[in-house]
């Protein structure tokens, strides 16, 4: 099963129509503009033959999808209220000065839409946001319909010597509740019966969105899973150095003990399924998707099955050994994807789109410092940037 | 640019063991072996030697260094080398404390000296020579280049890459590759029986304290991480972060009373636990068990955090903190909720 | 995590929670399995009692670094 992915080139992006309570603005490339309270990055992609290019409905990963290259939705939202959802935690893009470099979007135009929440619920307002975004980035993505590809890419799994080491990716989800759910085929992680094995081309496709708002410098956005490096290495090494077994989407932050512990079994005997030899598993988000992430690493090593881990740090200046949430002894390759209390210098940006000021009320345009945690998947545990730490 | 070269009296040829007294002396240009370092060094002059005895620096130390830091302010070099001392260990402190004196006041400084030296431990850059003096050729060049790209301003890289000895700070930096072919480069390296890994995780173990030997007459704590607190939160605890913990006075209450206490805790649904916070922090059962003998006293402090979202030094220093409070107010035995 | 420092400074500490696994992990020594996040001393007082009455109890006992207990019904 071949999937096509035609990239379309970022002048074929029009200006989207107007949008009720939504503010709309395009941004070009290394503007000096600061996106704040940004909830999800998607990028705009469409499927020639007409199914949607977010589907609620499998298999995705099959025929053609064009994307719009070079070019990025951001959606922006300050959940109204007294009532802080669960570990809110301002999410920033700076699409130029020393926190550029954090994210994939500075060098991108970027669609950011400013939602104004009516008066409603947070699940109303969240699903509302989500539905529009998405309508908004296959709508953008319209302009490629009949238009010449710059490029196609084409995902398939061929054949493999059977004697390269089988290799498949265990992906790491959260479900905490609504405003912080990664969603498949439109389903919340925790109920899609995860953890289970899913076409890695179904990953890029669209089958993965997101609608998880916290922790933002170690959190996925919808676009890592559409652009996810991960996947794309190991269909880039399937048959040279590796054969890809294939991809398990588990879920992070189960909620007991038990469940955690049955959870990482299953994705174990997922692996197993898949005939893999090693697995790469990636984490989403802070706090206990991280014992998850451990326990899973834990099973699949007793189950015979060689792990690498990745995670982001959370070390203090003083520090002199890298500080990681939570570690198994059998966890001994990691891939550290950066320390995210890292401070990143002052920036004045010349503009501010989605929202004045952080959080934690100081004004977006001076805010001093910001640590690395606060900029929207920058230590994402997907490996989907270069940031890592080492120690000097 | 201009650089400063700290030497003892040895290597200054102002004596030996008999000069080791020797006060905080200063030297125009290049001395002894500082003529070897001006060779090894790119765009940068020593215009300066500071010498001083090791015994002298030893037992004066602070007279030692606000003299030197007086020389240092006057002249304003772009870098300050200390040594190399090889393995001697008075003048390896001699030279880190320098070094990192310097450093402390925006100099940057540089040391040379044996990984062994006790003296590492207390500098900042250090580069790694051979034992002995027999190391000199070896060690100039290499002190040289990190001193004059210290002189420059320019970004280091990592201690591999520049030389110097790692003095254990964990520091951001971008990889050539990004972390998904980092982890299928590791992950087929470790399927061909080479593990390697780029954050090593520590199991800080605890010896379980022995147990409780008479309960009826102990000062039991009740603390809890479910961040239960007054209501209306007038501490302000962060759901996500603590700023702190906070010590709660029970004024000798007997049960925490819905719509006293109320949870802000970031990490679940705190619905059951304010209708009843006594789900969270069991005081009416404990004060009961008061009551009845089977728990001597309990502490009249109420400690509370939350375990969200606080990074894993900081929630220690928390704890050492509680912990600390408690010791002194001689508490016997701790029940500690969590979540 | 706090048990742990408190543990350092010579307390003796039983940790009531739900996911004795995460404290296992982090390295509490007196661990009493609790029902469930939201309530990790039950719903109610009958509950509670029996739950602080086996926490009291491992207080009073020696144990085995990382030690689990239930509580039986």
């Amino acid at each position: 099963m071949a999937w096509e992915l035609a990239a379309f080139p970022a002048d074929l992006l029009r200006e989207p129509g107007p949008i009720d309570g939504v503010e709309v603005e395009i941004v070009q490339p290394g503007s000096p503009v600061r996106v704040t309270h940004v909830l999800d990055a998607v990028e705009p992609r469409i499927r020639p033959d007409g199914r949607s290019a977010f589907p609620v409905e499998g298999p995705a990963g099959e025929g053609r999808t064009n994307r719009l290259d070079g070019v990025v939705v951001l959606s922006c939202l300050d959940f109204p209220g007294e009532e802080r959802p669960l570990h809110e935690q301002e999410s920033i893009v700076d699409l130029a000065g020393p926190g550029a470099g954090l994210t994939p979007f500075a060098g991108m135009a970027a669609v950011v839409l400013t939602f104004s929440p009516q008066e409603a619920g947070h699940v109303a307002i969240d699903a509302e946001a989500r539905r529009t975004t998405l309508a908004v980035a296959e709508d953008l993505a319209r302009s490629t319909l009949g238009a010449e590809p710059a490029e196609i890419e084409r995902f398939e799994l061929g054949p493999a010597d059977a004697g390269l080491p089988a290799v498949a990716a265990l992906i790491q989800l959260s479900d905490l509740g609504p405003l912080y759910i990664q969603y498949v085929y439109g389903e919340p992680a925790g109920e899609a019966g995860l953890p289970r094995a899913f076409h890695p081309a179904a990953v890029l496709d669209g089958a993965v969105t997101c609608g998880e708002y916290h922790w933002a410098g170690m959190r996925n956005p919808t676009f890592f899973f559409q652009q996810n490096t991960l996947i794309r290495e190991l269909y880039r090494k399937h048959g040279k150095s590796l054969r890809f077994a294939g991809t398990v989407l588990m879920r992070g932050y189960e909620q007991s003990a038990d469940d955690k512990r049955r959870a990482a079994e299953r994705a174990a005997a997922a692996a197993g399924e898949l005939g893999a030899d090693g697995v790469v598993i990636t984490t989403d988000a802070g706090g206990n998707s991280h014992t998850d992430v451990m326990l899973t690493c834990r099973a699949c090593e007793r189950a015979g099955i060689r792990t690498t881990v990745v995670l982001a740090e959370e070390t203090d200046s003083d520090s002199t050994k890298p500080i990681l949430t939570d570690w198994v002894p059998e966890a001994d390759s990691i891939v550290s994807t950066g320390n995210v209390e890292e401070l990143v210098e002052a920036w004045v940006p010349e503009r501010v789109l989605g929202g004045d000021l952080l959080l934690d009320g100081s004004p977006a345009a001076s805010a001093g410092p910001i640590p690395v945690r606060n900029y929207l998947g920058a230590a994402n545990q997907m490996g989907q940037l270069a940031l890592s730490a080492r120690t000097e | 640019m201009r650089a400063v070269h700290y030497l003892n009296q040895f290597f200054a040829a102002l004596g030996g063991e008999d000069k080791a007294e020797t006060p905080p002396t200063r030297l125009d240009g290049a001395v002894g072996p500082g003529r070897g370092l001006a060779a090894a060094l790119e765009g940068v002059e020593i215009v300066t030697t500071l010498a001083c005895g090791d015994d002298y620096f030893a037992e004066h130390e602070d007279e030692a260094l606000a003299a030197l830091l007086v020389h240092l302010g006057e002249i304003e070099p772009d870098v300050l080398v200390a040594g190399p001392a090889f393995g001697s260990g008075r003048y390896g402190y001699a030279c880190a404390r320098v070094a990192a004196s310097a450093a402390e006041r925006g100099i940057p400084a540089v040391a040379a000296m044996h990984e062994d030296n006790p003296g590492v431990a207390a500098a900042g850059f250090v580069v790694p020579t051979a034992v002995n003096v027999a190391g000199m050729r070896d060690a100039l060049p290499r002190l040289g280049a990190l001193a004059s790209a210290l002189a420059s301003g320019r970004e280091l890289g990592s201690a591999e890459e520049e030389g110097y000895l790692v003095r254990g700070f964990r520091r951001n930096y971008v990889a050539e590759k990004t972390g998904a072919e980092r982890a299928v480069e590791l992950l087929l390296a470790k399927l061909g029986g080479e593990t390697r890994t780029e954050a090593a995780g520590d199991l800080d173990r605890v010896e379980p304290p022995p147990r409780v030997a008479d309960l009826s007459s102990a000062l039991v704590a009740l603390v809890t991480e479910a961040g239960c607190v007054p209501q209306g939160n007038p501490d302000r605890l962060p759901a996500v972060r603590a700023q702190g913990w906070f010590r709660y006075d029970l004024d000798g209450a007997q049960t925490l009373a819905s719509g006293r206490y109320e949870s802000v805790h970031g990490g679940f649904d705190v619905t059951l636990a304010n209708e009843d916070p006594n789900r969270l922090v069991p005081l009416d059962t404990v004060r009961g068990l008061e009551r009845d003998g089977r728990v001597g006293r309990v502490h009249e402090s109420l400690y509370t955090t939350t375990g969200n979202g606080t990074p894993v030094v900081v929630a220690t220093k928390f704890g050492q903190e509680i912990a600390g409070e408690l010791r002194d107010a001689g508490v016997q035995a701790v029940l500690l909720s969590g979540t | 995590m706090l048990a742990k420092e408190i543990e350092r400074a010579g307390i003796p500490t039983v940790y009531v929670t739900s996911l004795p696994t995460v404290a296992t992990m982090i390295g509490a020594n007196r661990i009493v399995r609790g029902p469930a996040i939201t309530h990790p001393f039950g719903l109610d007082e009958a509950e509670r009692r029996r739950i602080v009455e086996r926490a009291l109890t491992m207080l009073e006992t020696d144990v085995e670094p990382t030690t689990v207990w239930e509580v039986e019904e």
